[in-house]
């Protein structure tokens, strides 16, 4: 017997040797930073069903790490007649914003921000630029405090290789009245992306922030790792959506954390419609008192389509709410797991906490396991959390069919409406309509 | 008064599905257009059975008769078919629709109704204000989650506003008036006599335990139904009988009869 050992993960692409190559001209604490990551991945067992938090997500079937190549990451042109036409147009329906970002295979394309916002000190930009341009802002929060390499072995992944990504810095006391539109779209078929978003909101500051990520069917497994950190310093209102419409084949990994800081509102939505695999990790964390964070999730599944959604609420702090309700409709062979914990901690009072998981099964075949979970450790908190998986209700399909609506139309009416309550919860401009447009078509994709 | 025949119904049987459990049995009765009539019975008579299965309800499978409305045999019908010939059923316990507004369900109705002809949402949008209007309603009303987290008295006057939008030549009325208070009652009353004077051609069966409801809709005909079938029919004074006695009295006679 040799005396090494073989390593989980390792592959012809992904390796000690990749990370370095990132590494060239890069600053020396975002090398030491990636070469961290690195040996926390290296150290990391790859999760197996055994632990509780993928007991229903079997990588050994499910991720083909072997077959991977890492994505190229030579930059584009920024001359939207070359771009696909799906991308195109889901940057048509987001002309009302305050600023967008366009991603492809990886690699910012375009960039634009409305003038007057600039002048008032907000960024967007390429997190490689940012790297370079504002190495103090990103110094102090990328991959630490946020999503820190020590969280887990995907999230070490991503912190040792990702090749870029979007900064978002909103200074003090300025509010967007318009979102900001990001659109990620992935072509390459078999290769691994890993990118980063950092969203910085100081104090007293307001923005929303959507975050899409696109692509057609693609011939064989395709990684998209996504990691996601959004800080609300005190008193800052930021609403983060996340909206995935991705097409076969395509294994969505987005690990998201955000910090929700004195008096401060992060709202959360995740969209899953599409990707073959899609997993989910987030952490929302409340680290001050008056914190508030309200998490929506909503998904639609068909054929095999795999939803894996991890969520912790971890109340740091005490005197702050947290609010979860995650939807689902599953049709087909398709199946959903939620796992969602509350963790109070030591010393959080006056903590309110929340937790709602449903499921909608549309098909005998189509499966939901959820698993909620309460951790706590005060004892003047009030928390819940609930969990329901039903069929379509006979009695309700009746009601709608006596008023006209032939049964695949009442089945329509009924799961929009199912998920709709999500959407209504965050009004966000251009959201709501173009994920109902979705969903619509999915439906109608059904016959 | 009495127009042409609407609805015939002859020798209906039906049971639970999957059960063995008979409700109606060999149940006739027919209705003119234009008439109100009046079905009154204790509970567990089948009267509400009655008004599902005419409608369609997947829970209840018939095992004998015909229902012929307006020359067509209604039982080989789904129940939106039912519903774009000219039914309508008030539901008893209307079903709450989370997340789909009263106006979005009702425009996706009278599209369903029209076929496949698009649907002019301006004039969609003008008749159901102007039938808003009729039935008294805040118009916001419509932008509500159908029947979701609704009193008893919306939860009905919703079935009207359903009702007054869809026109329906036949509509059945499955204790409407249940869970009510009395100023709900007169409401709800006001509204389907409303729609009766628009279009007085309108017939209505009203299911009811209780004779209050027909001090505010007045019957033509009354019938009395026990054990699944009509053991009686008449003018009002049938309700009025009835209200002074009890159904005691036909329960008796079922039983001499079974003897």
């Amino acid at each position: 017997m040799s005396d090494t050992k073989t390593i989980e993960g390792v592959t012809d692409a992904i390796n000690r040797e990749a990370v370095q190559a990132r590494t060239a001209g890069e600053p020396a604490w975002l090398a030491s930073r990636r070469m961290h990551a690195w040996e926390v991945y290296e150290d990391t067992p790859m999760p197996t069903t055994r632990l509780e938090e993928w007991r229903y997500t079997d990588l050994t079937e499910k991720l083909l790490l072997d077959s991977l190549h890492l994505g190229s990451v030579e930059a584009r042109p920024d001359d939207p007649s070359t771009f696909p036409a799906g991308l195109r147009q889901a940057m048509d329906e987001d002309r009302e914003a305050s600023g967008h970002l366009v991603l492809i295979d990886g690699a910012v394309v375009h960039t634009d921000i409305r003038e007057d916002l600039s002048g008032k000190g907000v960024i967007l930009c390429s997190l490689r630029e940012a790297v370079e341009k504002h190495p103090e802002l990103v110094e102090t929060h990328l991959a630490t405090a946020a999503v820190p390499p020590e969280e887990g072995k995907f999230q070490a992944l991503n912190a040792a290789l990702w090749t870029d990504g979007v900064f978002f810095y909103v200074p003090r006391g300025v509010r967007l009245d318009l979102p900001v539109r990001v659109t990620r779209w992935i072509s390459e078929s078999g290769a691994a992306f890993f990118s980063r978003t950092l969203i910085v909101a100081e104090p007293t500051s307001q923005v929303s922030y959507v975050d899409e990520i696109l692509s057609d069917d693609l011939a064989a497994q395709t990684l998209t790792s996504s990691a996601v950190e959004v800080i609300t310093q005190d008193g800052a209102q930021v609403q983060y959506v996340a909206v995935q419409r991705m097409g076969r084949n395509a294994f969505y990994l987005s690990q998201q954390r955000t910090l929700a800081y004195r008096d401060s509102t992060l709202d959360t939505l995740n969209v899953n419609l599409g990707g073959s695999v899609t997993r989910v990790d987030l952490n929302a964390r409340l680290m001050g008192p008056g914190a508030n964070s309200d998490m929506l999730g909503l998904y639609f599944g068909d054929a095999d389509q795999h939803f894996d959604h991890n969520t912790s609420q971890d109340h740091v702090a005490g005197h702050a709410n947290s609010d979860l309700l995650y939807k689902g409709a599953l049709d087909e062979g398709s199946r959903a797991v939620f796992r969602g914990v509350i963790r109070v901690h030591e010393g959080a009072q006056q903590t309110d906490a929340y937790q709602t998981n449903r499921n909608l099964l549309l098909s005998d075949e189509a499966r939901a396991d959820s698993l909620p979970n309460l951790e706590i450790a005060a004892d003047d908190v009030k928390c819940s959390h609930g969990a329901t998986v039903g069929q379509l209700d006979e009695e309700s399909l009746f009601y709608l069919m006596s008023r006209g609506l032939p049964q695949a139309k009442a089945e329509r009416l009924v799961v929009l409406g199912f998920l709709g309550e999500v959407l209504s919860r965050l009004p966000l401009g251009g959201v709501q309509e173009k994920v109902t447009r979705a969903i619509e078509e999915k439906l109608a994709s059904h016959g | 008064m009495s127009g042409t025949p609407i609805l015939k119904i002859r020798n209906l049987q039906a049971k639970v599905a999957d059960e063995d459990l008979q409700i109606l049995n060999g149940l006739d009765l027919e209705l003119n257009s234009g008439e109100i009539h009046a079905i009154m019975g204790p509970n567990g008579s089948g009267k509400s059975t009655l008004a599902k299965v005419l409608m369609g309800h997947p829970g209840y499978e018939v095992t004998a008769g015909s229902v012929d409305f307006n020359g067509e045999e209604v039982l080989e019908m789904e129940p939106d078919e039912r519903s774009q010939a000219g039914m309508f059923l008030a539901f008893q316990y209307p079903v709450e629709i989370p997340g789909v507004s009263i106006a979005n369900f009702l425009r996706t109705a009278v599209q369903a109704h029209q076929g496949e002809e698009e649907l002019d949402l301006f004039e969609f949008q003008d008749l159901l204000m102007e039938k808003m209007a009729l039935l008294e309603m805040d118009p916001a009303f419509a932008e509500r989650p159908v029947n979701d987290g609704f009193s008893g008295g919306e939860k009905k006057r919703n079935e009207i506003l359903q009702m007054a939008v869809l026109q329906p030549s036949l509509a059945l009325m499955d204790e409407t008036d249940s869970g009510l208070d009395i100023d709900a009652l007169q409401v709800v009353s006001n509204g389907v006599n409303k729609l009766r004077e628009e279009n007085p051609d309108m017939t209505v069966l009203l299911i009811t335990h209780y004779q209050r409801l027909l001090n505010y809709i007045k019957p033509d005909h009354v019938h009395v139904m026990v054990d699944g079938k009509i053991v009686q029919s008449g003018g009002p004074e049938v309700a009025l009988q009835l209200e002074e006695e009890g159904y005691k009295s036909w329960r008796e006679i079922e039983a001499a009869q079974a003897d």
